[in-house]
C-alpha cells in the first residue's frame, strides 16, 4: 500500500473559465485529503489529470474498453473515464503515482520491467493498476485469473505474454520467458533493461497529452457524419457565445488558396475547403480555454451541407461513372487525373504469358482497411508566431515535419523547432504531418499555443492501412516449383495520397515474396476513395499482397500434395539468390528461419485430432535511402550523451543506442543518456520507419563513437607521449603498451570535469537512379510464421494453440527487445487476420465501427495458448554487429499462415480477411451445402 | 459533454421526489458505465444527474427473502458474482455477470443498471427473464413488481413511470432442483458485447425455459411445450427440432456485429450447449 506521505504531484490552479455546475468534492487521493470544487460533468480522469496534475492515468478510448485510465477506488480497479469526479465523494482514490512509494518500485512494477512487459508505455499505468489490484487480491493468481484481470486493458505494442510472465513472477512462480539481466561487460547481445522503463511503470513518462504550457489553448474538430458533402454556410455563433471559446476557424479563414501538403502528392488541405472528402474530415476547429469547453462548443457549430455521392470501395472507385475523389486540377498533368487511380505501376521479369505450367491457380483476395489503434491517440501542439514556430508532435520523424512546416509557412528550417515526445505507439500512423499545419494556422491567428488531442474515434478518421484487392494467377510444376506469378493489386487509398503510392510500390515490388520466381508480372494501383487517408502501417504494403501470394503457395501445396514446409524449402531463396531479378540478392540464410519455425511448432509431430497447421513466409524491404546523423558527447567523467533524431515509440531504440555507445566507449550502461525528439538539439535523422533505426542510427552512433575513439587515441598520444600505432581500442578500452584502460576511466583522468569530447557519425544510403523504390533496400526483413489451430465448426471460432514466428535478425543487439517487438508484430497480425476491419457504409461513406466498442483488437484473453519467437543470428546484416531491422517481420505473413492452418483443420479455404467466426461459419455452411 | 447538475439523494423518498421534479430533464445514475459513455458521446444530454449510490435503501445488498434472491439496485456485478459463487446459486446469472465488460466495468456496473439500460445485447437480461425475475419498482404510489421480461419494453425502453425507481431485482429461488446456464457468442474472447446470448433453465419438474438476447428488442422468453428438451436422453434429431422451433421465434437483425442468419444459427448452437450444461447442473443437484 502507498505511504500516506506520497505527494500529489502538482496542485494546479486552473486560471480558466468556469464551466458547468460546480460541486464540492472531498475525497482521498494517494493518501492525501482533497477538497475541491469541480464541475459535475467532469470525469474522475479529467479531475485527476487536469485539476490535480496526476497525469499517470491516460485517456484513449473514453468508453471503458482500453483501461488506460484505470485507477483504484476503495480498493477496486475502475475506469476513471467512466466515473464522474463527484462520484468519488468520500472515496479513497489511488493512482499510478502512488505505486512507487518512497522511490521503490512496487512488486508489480519491478516484475513488469524485469519481464519486458513495457514498450511504448502508454497503456502501462492502467495495466499496472489492474495488475496491482489482482496482486493484492490474490497474490498467487493463476494464468486464467491473470488473463481475466488484464482483459480490460488494451496493449497494442506487445503480446500480453510478457505481462503474464510478470504476474508469474509476482506470484513467485517460475517465469517462462527471458528476463532482463544486469549488464556485464559488453552490453550488446544482452537482455538489457529498457531505458525509460521506470518512467513508464510509474506514470511519469510525459506524452503529448501531458505537456503543459503557459497559455495553452485547446482545440476540437467539427466534422460531419457523412463521407462527403458540399459545405454551405457554417454558423459558429452559438459556439462563439460560450464563455471560454476563443475562436472558431473554418477553411474560409485560411489563406486563399491555402497551401496543400503531402509527402508525394501535395493534395491535402489543412482543413476541408468547400467540400469534405471523407468521414470525419474537419470542417471547423473550435479553440477554447479548456478541452471541455472546446468539445461542448464544437457540438454547437451548425454546418449547412449537402451530402454528395461517395465511392468507398475499389470497385466503386474504378467504375466508369464513378465520381472523382480528387479534382483533376489538383493533379497537374497526371494522365490519370480524370480517374480515381492515383498511381499505377508495373514490375516484373521473365515471360509470364508464355510460361507453361502443370498447375495454374487463380484467385482474388481481399484485405480490409485496418486502423493503427495506437493506445495513445494522436495529439499535436503548435505555438506559432510570424517568424518562428514550435511544434510538439509524437511524430516518427521530427525533421520531416520540420521541413514541411518550414515550406508551408515560408520559414527557414532553423525557425521551426519540432519537439517530439515519445509516441505512445506509432506503427506508421504517426508518420507524415496530419494536423500540425492547421494548428499552426490557428495558433498564429490567436497568438497562443494550441493543443489538439484526437479522440480514438477521430484517429480512425485520421489514419489507417490501405485495404487491398489482389488478383493472382500462379503457375507451378508438378514437383512444386513456382514457375510464375501474375499479380494485379489494387490498394485502397483514401481521399488524399499521404504515402499510399509508396506503400503500394514497396509492398508490390516484392510481391512475389522471398522466393526464386523465374517469371513475374506485378501490376499495382493505388485507388482513391472517399475514406480515411491511408498511410504508413507496420509492414508498409506487404501484408496485403502477401496474404494473396502466400495463400496461393499454400493452395498449390494442397493441390500438389506437398506440405507447406516442403514447398517452401523447395522455393524460398537462400542467401545470394535474387528475389527480384537484377536487384540485391537475399541477405540471409532464410531457409534456416523456415526450418526453425517448423521445429518450434513441431511440424513433424503427429497432428492432434481436429487441428490444422499452416505456415507462411514474408519479406519486406528495409529502408532504401536516407541519412541519419548522430552526435555523441563523451563528458569529462566518462558519462555519455547520445543525440539521435530517432523516435522511441516502444521499439526500444533508446536502449539499443545506449548499448552501442556504452560498449564503444567502455562506460557502464547506466552512465549513458540518450537525447531525442528536439530539432534544436539533435542532428538530422530522416525518420523512424521501415525498421531502420538500429541499422541507420545504430551505425551513425557507432561511427560517432569511432570518431571519439580516434580523439581519445590522439589525446593518449599527446599525454602519454606514445605513437598512435602503439595504441588501439577494443571493446571500449584503450590498449596501451602497459595494459588496457577503459576509455571511461581514461577520460576521467586525462580530460576531467572541465572538458569533453564530441563525436559525430552518420549513415547515408544514397538512392539508385531509376530504381523502382528509389534505391536498393539496406536489408530485408524475413519472417516465417506457423500456426496450429482448431476450429469450432458450429460457431466458426478459432482457437490458436500455437503461434510461432522466426525472424532473420542478423544479430539481436538486445534479444529481449527483439522478442518483444516480434511478438507485438505477430499479435497485431493476428488481430487483422481474425477480426480487425474498418466497416464503411457504401451509401454514405460513414465508418460504421468507429471506436473501441465495435472495432476489436486483441485482448489478453485472445492470446494464443502459446506464442513462441525464434530468431536466426548469422551476423550478416548491415547494422552494428551484423544487425538487421526486425520490427515488422512477424506481421507480414500472419494471415496466410493461419489461413492455411484453418484450411487444414476444416477444409475451408477463404480468400477474404478477416477470418471472423461468422465468415468461417458461412464458408463451412456453403461448403457443406455445395 | 453538455454540462449538467448533479444531486446525491440520501433516501429513496428524496430520490423519487427529485426524479419526479426533474422528470424528463434528469437521468438516474447507478454504476455509470453506460450513462457516462452516452453523455460523453452526446447520445444523451441531460440537465440533472441523480446519483443513486447514496440512497440508503438501495445500498449494495443481497439477501434471500420471500422465496427469492433480492439484489438491491446498488449491487455491482462483482458483488453479485461473488455472492452467487459463495452461495452456489444461479450459475447462469453468475456466468452472465462475469462477462459484463471487464473487471473495471463490473466493479461499477450494477445488475439493475444493466436492466434499466435495456440494451438488447445485455447479458444478464435473458438470464433474469429465463429465471422469471421481477423488478421491484418504488414510486409515488408505492412499490410494484413486474417481470423483468415485461419491464423491458424495447430497445432502450423500459416500463418506468415518472418518479419511479427500480429498487431491486427478485429472482425466485427454485422450489426443487434447477439447472441453468448462460451462453453467448462474441467476436473475440476478451471483453466484448454479445453478438447473441441466451439463458436456459431446466426445472426439476421438466419445465424448460429458453431466453434469447440480442435477437429482438425485448427479451424473448420461450417455454418448451414439446417436452423433448426436458429429457437429457432425447434423440438428437428430436432435440434439434425442438430447439429449432423455439429459435424460429427470434427475429435477429443484421448490424455491424453480425448478420441475421449467423445470429439465428448461433441460437441453436448456444441452446444446445446451454441445455447440456443446464441438464448437467440439474443432475448434479439432484444427485
Amino acid at each position: 500500500m502507498p505511504a500516506a506521505s506520497v505527494p500529489i504531484l502538482k496542485a494546479q490552479s486552473r486560471p480558466g473559465v468556469p464551466f458547468g455546475m460546480l460541486k464540492r468534492l472531498a475525497c482521498s487521493v494517494n493518501g492525501q485529503p482533497v477538497d475541491r470544487e469541480i464541475a459535475a460533468h467532469v470525469t474522475l480522469l479529467d479531475f485527476l489529470r487536469d485539476e490535480l496534475g496526476l497525469k499517470g492515468a491516460k485517456e484513449c478510448c473514453a468508453v471503458g474498453e482500453c483501461g488506460a485510465c484505470t485507477v483504484i477506488v476503495d480498493g477496486q480497479p475502475v475506469n476513471s473515464c467512466l466515473m464522474l469526479a463527484v462520484e468519488a465523494q468520500g472515496k479513497t482514490v489511488e493512482t499510478i503515482e502512488a505505486q512507487a512509494a518512497g522511490g521503490q518500485l512496487s512488486t508489480v512494477q519491478h516484475a513488469f520491467l524485469k519481464c519486458g512487459a513495457v514498450q511504448c508505455g502508454f497503456c502501462i499505468p492502467g495495466m499496472v493498476m489492474s495488475a496491482e489490484a489482482l496482486h493484492r487480491d490474490d497474490p498467487g493468481a493463476d494464468e486464467t485469473q491473470v488473463r481475466e484481470a488484464l482483459a480490460g486493458n488494451l496493449c497494442r505494442c506487445g503480446g500480453y505474454n510478457r505481462m503474464f510472465d510478470a504476474m508469474r513472477d509476482t506470484a513467485g512462480r517460475d517465469v517462462h520467458l527471458k528476463t532482463v539481466e544486469p549488464v556485464q561487460g559488453q552490453s550488446l547481445g544482452q537482455d538489457v533493461s529498457r531505458l525509460g522503463g521506470v518512467g513508464r511503470v510509474t506514470g511519469h513518462q510525459e506524452f503529448i497529452g501531458d505537456v503543459e504550457l503557459e497559455g495553452m489553448t485547446h482545440a476540437k474538430f467539427v466534422s460531419l457524419d457523412v463521407g462527403r458533402a458540399k459545405l454551405n454556410r457554417i454558423d459558429a455563433s452559438a459556439a462563439l457565445a460560450v464563455p471560454g471559446v476563443l475562436d472558431v476557424v473554418t477553411g474560409l479563414d485560411l489563406p486563399n488558396p491555402v497551401r496543400r501538403f503531402g509527402p508525394f502528392e501535395r493534395d491535402r488541405p489543412p482543413i476541408a475547403i468547400g467540400e469534405t472528402h471523407y468521414h470525419g474530415e474537419p470542417v471547423a476547429i473550435v479553440l477554447a480555454e479548456s478541452r471541455d469547453i472546446a468539445a461542448y462548443a464544437a457540438g454547437l457549430v451548425r454546418v449547412d451541407h449537402e451530402p454528395l455521392p461517395v465511392v468507398t470501395t475499389i470497385e466503386d472507385a474504378l467504375a466508369s461513372d464513378a465520381p472523382l475523389v480528387q479534382d483533376p486540377s489538383l493533379r497537374g498533368d497526371d494522365p490519370l487525373a480524370h480517374s480515381n487511380v492515383l498511381k499505377a505501376m508495373e514490375f516484373g521479369w521473365g515471360e509470364v504469358d508464355d510460361t507453361a505450367a502443370d498447375l495454374i491457380i487463380e484467385n482474388t483476395y481481399r484485405f480490409p482497411m485496418i486502423t493503427h489503434f495506437a493506445i495513445e491517440p494522436h495529439g499535436f501542439i503548435v505555438d506559432a508566431g510570424t517568424d518562428r514556430m514550435t511544434v510538439w508532435s509524437p511524430v516518427q520523424h521530427p525533421y520531416l515535419l520540420q521541413k514541411v512546416m518550414a515550406e508551408l509557412f515560408d520559414l527557414p528550417l532553423g525557425s521551426v523547432r519540432v519537439l517530439a515526445p515519445d509516441p505512445g505507439g506509432g506503427f506508421g500512423g504517426k508518420q507524415m504531418p496530419k494536423f500540425e499545419p492547421l494548428l499552426a494556422h490557428v495558433s498564429r491567428r490567436i497568438g497562443r499555443p494550441v493543443r489538439l488531442v484526437l479522440t480514438l474515434e477521430e484517429t480512425f478518421q485520421a489514419v489507417r492501412r490501405a485495404g487491398a484487392r489482389v488478383h493472382v494467377r500462379s503457375g507451378f510444376s508438378n514437383g512444386g516449383d513456382i514457375l510464375f506469378h501474375d499479380i494485379a493489386s489494387d490498394y485502397q487509398a483514401g481521399a488524399y495520397g499521404d504515402v499510399v503510392s509508396r506503400v503500394t510500390a514497396k509492398g508490390n515490388y516484392l510481391g512475389c515474396g522471398p522466393y526464386r520466381v523465374p517469371n513475374a508480372r506485378i501490376k499495382a494501383r493505388a485507388v482513391l476513395t472517399h475514406t480515411t487517408p491511408s498511410c504508413a502501417f507496420r509492414g508498409f504494403g506487404t501484408p496485403q499482397v502477401n496474404w494473396a501470394v502466400e495463400s496461393q503457395i499454400n493452395e498449390a501445396a494442397r493441390q500438389l500434395g506437398i506440405d507447406g514446409l516442403q514447398i517452401r524449402l523447395r522455393n524460398v531463396s537462400d542467401k545470394g539468390d535474387q528475389v527480384v531479378k537484377g536487384d540485391v540478392p537475399a541477405d540471409g540464410h532464410w531457409l534456416q528461419s523456415v526450418q526453425k519455425a517448423a521445429d518450434l511448432l513441431g511440424w513433424d509431430t503427429p497432428l492432434p485430432q481436429g487441428r490444422g497447421r499452416g505456415m507462411a513466409v514474408g519479406i519486406k524491404a528495409g529502408a532504401t535511402a536516407g541519412l541519419s546523423n548522430a552526435t555523441v558527447r563523451l563528458l569529462g567523467d566518462g558519462s555519455i550523451l547520445v543525440f539521435a533524431g530517432t523516435s522511441d515509440m516502444g521499439q526500444g531504440a533508446r536502449t539499443i543506442f545506449a548499448q552501442i555507445a556504452a560498449d564503444a566507449l567502455g562506460a557502464p550502461f547506466d552512465r549513458v543518456s540518450v537525447i531525442m525528439g528536439d530539432t534544436d538539439k539533435v542532428p538530422f535523422d530522416l525518420q523512424t520507419s521501415a525498421s531502420r533505426s538500429t541499422v541507420f542510427m545504430g551505425n551513425a552512433i557507432s561511427r560517432a563513437c569511432e570518431d571519439l575513439q580516434a580523439q581519445v587515441i590522439e589525446i593518449a598520444c599527446e599525454t602519454l607521449g606514445l605513437d598512435a600505432d602503439k595504441i588501439s581500442i577494443e571493446c571500449g578500452a584503450l590498449h596501451l603498451p602497459d595494459g588496457p584502460e577503459p576509455i571511461f576511466s581514461f577520460v576521467q583522468s586525462r580530460i576531467g570535469a572541465f572538458g569533453e569530447l564530441i563525436g559525430n557519425g552518420r549513415m547515408h544510403l544514397g538512392g539508385i537512379k531509376g530504381h523502382p523504390l528509389g534505391g536498393a533496400p539496406a536489408f530485408f526483413e524475413f519472417n516465417c510464421t506457423a500456426f496450429e489451430v482448431s476450429v469450432d465448426e458450429r460457431t466458426g471460432e478459432v482457437t490458436v494453440h500455437k503461434h510461432v514466428t522466426v525472424g532473420d535478425v542478423g544479430k539481436a543487439l538486445n534479444p529481449l527487445q527483439v522478442e518483444m517487438q516480434d511478438e507485438g508484430a505477430a499479435i497485431m497480425g493476428l488481430g487483422h487476420s481474425l477480426f480487425e476491419q474498418m466497416l464503411v457504409d457504401a451509401d454514405t461513406g460513414r465508418v460504421r465501427n468507429l471506436g473501441a466498442i465495435d472495432y476489436r483488437i486483441m485482448t489478453s484473453k485472445d492470446m494464443p495458448e502459446t506464442l513462441a519467437t525464434g530468431m536466426i543470428e548469422n551476423e550478416d546484416g548491415p547494422g552494428p554487429n551484423g544487425a538487421k531491422g526486425i520490427s515488422e517481420g512477424a506481421i507480414l505473413c500472419t494471415a496466410p499462415a493461419i489461413g492455411a492452418a484453418i484450411a487444414e483443420a476444416t477444409g475451408l479455404v477463404l480468400h477474404d480477411l478477416p477470418l471472423t467466426p461468422e465468415r468461417i461459419w458461412r464458408g463451412l455452411q456453403t461448403k457443406q451445402s455445395g | 459533454m453538455t454540462p449538467f447538475d448533479y444531486m446525491l439523494p440520501q433516501t429513496l423518498d428524496e430520490a423519487c421526489s427529485a426524479w419526479r421534479t426533474h422528470a424528463a430533464d434528469a437521468r438516474l445514475l447507478a454504476g455509470g458505465t453506460d450513462l457516462n459513455v452516452a453523455l460523453r458521446h452526446g447520445a444523451i444530454s441531460t440537465q440533472m444527474v441523480i446519483d443513486l449510490k447514496a440512497v440508503a435503501e438501495l445500498a449494495p445488498d443481497l439477501r434471500q427473502v420471500g422465496g427469492a434472491l433480492r439484489v438491491s439496485a446498488g449491487t455491482t456485478m462483482t458483488k453479485l458474482s461473488r455472492y452467487l459463487t459463495e452461495h452456489s446459486l444461479f450459475p447462469s446469472l453468475r456466468e452472465a455477470a462475469d462477462v459484463v465488460g471487464s473487471i473495471q466495468i463490473r466493479n461499477r456496473a450494477t445488475l439493475v443498471g444493466n436492466i434499466c439500460n435495456a440494451s438488447p445485447a445485455a447479458d444478464t437480461v435473458p438470464v433474469l427473464a429465463a429465471l422469471g425475475a421481477l423488478a421491484e419498482i418504488a414510486g409515488p404510489s408505492g412499490v410494484r413488481r413486474t417481470p423483468v421480461a415485461e419491464f423491458i419494453e424495447g430497445n432502450r425502453q423500459i416500463d418506468l413511470g415518472v418518479g419511479e425507481i427500480v429498487a431491486a431485482v427478485h429472482i425466485p429461488l427454485p422450489n426443487g432442483a434447477q439447472g441453468c446456464a448462460f451462453d453467448r457468442i462474441t467476436r473475440r474472447r476478451g471483453v466484448d458485447l454479445a453478438t447473441v446470448n441466451m439463458a436456459c433453465t431446466v426445472a426439476e419438474d421438466g419445465q424448460v425455459t429458453l431466453a434469447f438476447g440480442a435477437v429482438s428488442p425485448r427479451p424473448l422468453v420461450l417455454h418448451d411445450q414439446s417436452g423433448v428438451l426436458a429429457d437429457p436422453a432425447a434423440p438428437a434429431e428430436a432435440r434439434a427440432n425442438a430447439i429449432e422451433s423455439l429459435a424460429d421465434h427470434a427475429r435477429p437483425i443484421s448490424d455491424v456485429r453480425a448478420n441475421a442468419d449467423y445470429r439465428r444459427a448461433m441460437l441453436s448452437v448456444m441452446a444446445g450447449r446451454a441445455l447440456d450444461a443446464a441438464h448437467q447442473r440439474l443432475a448434479a443437484e439432484v444427485a
